[in-house]
């Protein structure tokens, strides 16, 4: 088995974990963002599911649309706030560490997948 | 002609349709599982009871005159008869001030004659600045204050939960402000609680540095956050800013309500947090109330917005 795709789907389940175990320890009784965190733990889990089966490769685009999708409402969460909703620094601890950890796997290994897929197809001299 | 390499023939369109439908017929599933998991442990935790259910209601500014709100008593009212059509009796009713616009003697009758037809066997409240506007507070003391201590401070137990009713509406100058005496009191108060007694805290102005431009927070709230910091789970609850705001810092999750009344603006959207005049028909939609519930063995508090339309 791939080892990107492998890595890739053991980032991803992470995240989803994360998501899915804040979600039912309170986050579902706020507003907006209760919804954001299951949304994209369902996801998480089904594109990690996918990918290690051996799905399409527009599959790992996906998933690194979702991980930079959290880290950019991580990020608006830490400044100007999201959906009337903030929180400070690495709060709660440690499931903001290791969401921001695994999502930053993810969008790395995607970018590792994308590089060593045009290096291939380039035409060789 | 010749199909190019990155074209896509029926089978492979089939095949890829078959992986996107598996992909959103498995988050679904996810999803569905996770929410299930949650209600299922906030069923097992509501068997736990006993429950403290409450309601909040904020900002009601009785005696507004203005294009915001032409009848601010009026959404009063709808806001009391929302409390009165929940399905069950709140435990308690807090107002977290601005009960008045201008905090003349007939404005707090008025409020206070209107807060009687809440079906709930205890309402509490807290004063805004507006409650406070020339007099530190006297008018609603007398209204207001009765069993309070200092400037209209309190505490009190319910349910094995330790609520704190603080004023930081006196002695303003942009960001509200507690008072070593009240600091003194927070102090004293907790400190014979064991830290996994759950706090609840109201406030008007914010506990939390919500927008300081504006106004909206309290200078020596970090003093009062530091007797808090050893407990589990500590909940603010504030009005002022008319408009549902949260945000966490640690243990302690902080919870801004919306008004009765009328909307302000979001932080930095504009010069001056200013009444919004709204479109005819969406008013209701910005005003409400929040229920409020604890289940003991759970470490956060379940809140939920109503709005008044």
């Amino acid at each position: 088995m791939n080892v990107t795709r492998l890595a890739m789907a053991v980032a991803l389940a992470v995240s989803g974990v994360s998501h899915a175990y804040l979600y039912i320890h309170g986050y579902q009784h706020i507003p907006t963002i209760g919804t954001a965190f299951v949304v994209q733990a369902g996801v998480s889990f089904a594109l990690a599911l996918l990918i290690l089966i051996g799905g399409p490769s527009w599959l790992q685009w996906a998933a690194a649309a979702l991980a930079g999708g959290a880290l950019g409402a991580f990020v608006l969460s830490r400044t100007v706030g999201l959906f009337g909703f903030s929180e400070q620094g690495w709060q709660p601890s440690p499931h903001a560490a290791i969401s921001v950890v695994a999502e930053l796997v993810v969008v790395g290994l995607w970018a590792v997948y994308v590089i060593g897929h045009r290096r291939a197809r380039a035409p060789q001299s | 002609m010749t199909d190019a390499p990155d074209t896509m023939n029926r089978r492979q369109l089939i095949r890829h349709s078959a992986w996107f439908g598996a992909a959103v017929g498995l988050a679904v599933a996810g999803g569905e599982v996770i929410s299930h998991v949650a209600g299922t442990a906030d069923a097992a935790r509501i068997q736990g009871r006993p429950t403290l259910r409450f309601a909040q209601v904020s900002d009601s500014h009785i005696g507004f005159l203005g294009k915001a709100n032409p009848n601010v008593a009026g959404s009063f009212n709808q806001a009391i008869d929302r409390i009165n059509n929940l399905s069950y009796t709140p435990d308690f009713v807090i107002h977290t001030g601005d009960l008045t616009h201008l905090a003349t003697p007939g404005q707090f009758d008025q409020v206070k004659q209107m807060m009687t037809g809440l079906h709930t066997p205890h309402v509490f409240t807290v004063p805004g600045e507006h409650d406070s506007i020339d007099d530190g507070g006297q008018k609603y003391r007398s209204a207001f204050g009765a069993g309070t201590r200092g400037d209209g401070w309190y505490s009190f137990d319910i349910a094995g939960v330790h609520v704190i009713a603080l004023v930081n509406t006196l002695n303003l100058k942009k960001l509200g402000h507690l008072g070593v005496d009240q600091l003194e009191f927070v102090a004293k108060d907790v400190a014979a609680l064991p830290s996994d007694t759950p706090i609840i805290v109201f406030s008007h102005i914010p506990l939390f540095a919500m927008y300081p431009d504006w106004g909206w927070g309290t200078d020596d709230a970090a003093q009062a956050l530091s007797y808090l910091r050893r407990f589990s789970s500590v909940t603010c609850l504030n009005g002022h800013v008319h408009q549902v705001f949260c945000k966490t810092e640690g243990n302690v999750t902080f919870h801004s309500g919306t008004t009765t009344a009328y909307p302000l603006p979001h932080p930095g959207d504009g010069p001056a947090p200013k009444p919004v005049t709204l479109p005819a028909g969406k008013l209701h939609d910005a005003l409400g109330i929040r229920e409020v519930s604890y289940t003991r063995g759970q470490s956060t508090l379940a809140l939920k917005e109503k709005a008044l339309q």
